[in-house]
């Protein structure tokens, strides 16, 4: 068992590195970015459009930036006609699907960033899914 | 966007602005108001609709009228965090000319009850972080302080803008 786990990690590091030119992977990540906080505020909500073309399903179930000291995925639902957040542990894509992260829906809760975030700056944002893979994704900030 | 055929005429309330001056029925009087309730710790929601409420202000204020006779209040439901001077430094973010207002529970029920704008705040003594859930609805009130519309998700500011220009030519052609 020991031997195998610099294997696995090599393997989650090689991943990584790929992971910005996903197409031998079939996890894509396209159109993320990061709403700019108003000041005082130090909460911010991440989004993207996920795709999976792999036939198999895709569980999203971490998402970790060393530029924040906590990232949760989160969905917006309307209940008895008002918003809240609801925390969700893991999320499937399907094969050959697609899934949103957008305002009023899914998306990153990035919380207590560690330096200030403007428009135009880039956060990376690591996505983890079950069996190891790991997607490092750029989000841009924007207004 | 719904429009009420019959508007509803609010009566008294009394809040306070992000500069601390009162914030009440006499202040919806003379402009179209639109009216948002949410809280500044949210990261989705509220500045999702508040920056489309800006664009929507920015389309208004282009128009040939302007938006000389047209308010965006933002009513934060968690008095709790959201001071005046918090509430001042988070609307001016997004439009300087955005105004940040809000009360005791009961006076933010009030006027919340007025308009059927549901909201929760889920505050545990001794909680730092609680959530808040709100309605995701914005509310237009005419200058008769009346509530006139609403518009509700998925907002988008175009529409909202050249919905409300439509709307306040038709209400200027009646009341002349």
């Amino acid at each position: 068992m020991r031997g195998r786990y610099p294997v696995l990690a090599g393997l989650i590091l090689a991943l990584t590195f790929t992971a910005a030119a996903s197409e031998e992977i079939g996890v894509s990540v396209r159109d993320a970015w990061v709403r700019e906080s108003p000041p005082g505020v130090a909460m911010m909500a991440g989004y993207m459009a996920l795709r999976n073309d792999t036939s198999r399903s895709q569980v999203l179930v971490a998402a970790r930036s060393s530029d924040f000291e906590t990232v949760m995925i989160h969905r917006t639902i309307v209940k008895d006609g008002m918003a809240r957040m609801e925390h969700a542990s893991q999320i499937e894509i399907t094969p050959d699907a697609s899934l949103l992260f957008a305002p009023g829906g899914y998306h990153l809760m990035l919380l207590n960033p560690k330096r200030t975030l403007r428009a135009g700056d880039r956060v990376d944002v690591n996505l983890e899914f079950r069996g190891g893979l790991v997607l490092s994704v750029a989000f841009e900030v924007r207004k | 966007m719904t429009l009420f055929p019959d508007p509803k005429p609010l009566t008294a309330f009394a809040l306070n602005d992000h500069e601390n001056r009162v914030f009440d029925l006499a202040g919806l009087k003379g402009k179209w108001s639109f009216l948002f309730f949410g809280f500044t710790h949210c990261p989705d929601v509220c500045p999702t609709t508040l920056a489309i409420l800006a664009r929507a202000r920015d389309n208004i204020a282009k128009s040939k009228v302007g938006a000389e006779d047209v308010q965006f209040v933002f009513i934060s439901v968690d008095p709790n965090r959201d001071s005046a001077g918090k509430l001042g430094q988070y609307v001016a973010y997004f439009d300087t000319t955005f105004l940040g207002v809000t009360g005791s529970d009961a006076q933010i029920a009030n006027l919340a009850r007025q308009l059927g704008a549901p909201y929760q705040v889920a505050l545990k003594p001794g909680m730092e972080s609680y959530p808040v859930y709100h309605t995701t609805t914005v509310f237009l009130v005419d200058p008769r302080a009346r509530y006139h519309a609403m518009f509700t998700p998925p907002l988008d500011a175009e529409t909202i803008s050249r919905r409300f220009k439509v709307l306040r030519e038709l209400e200027g052609a009646k009341a002349t």
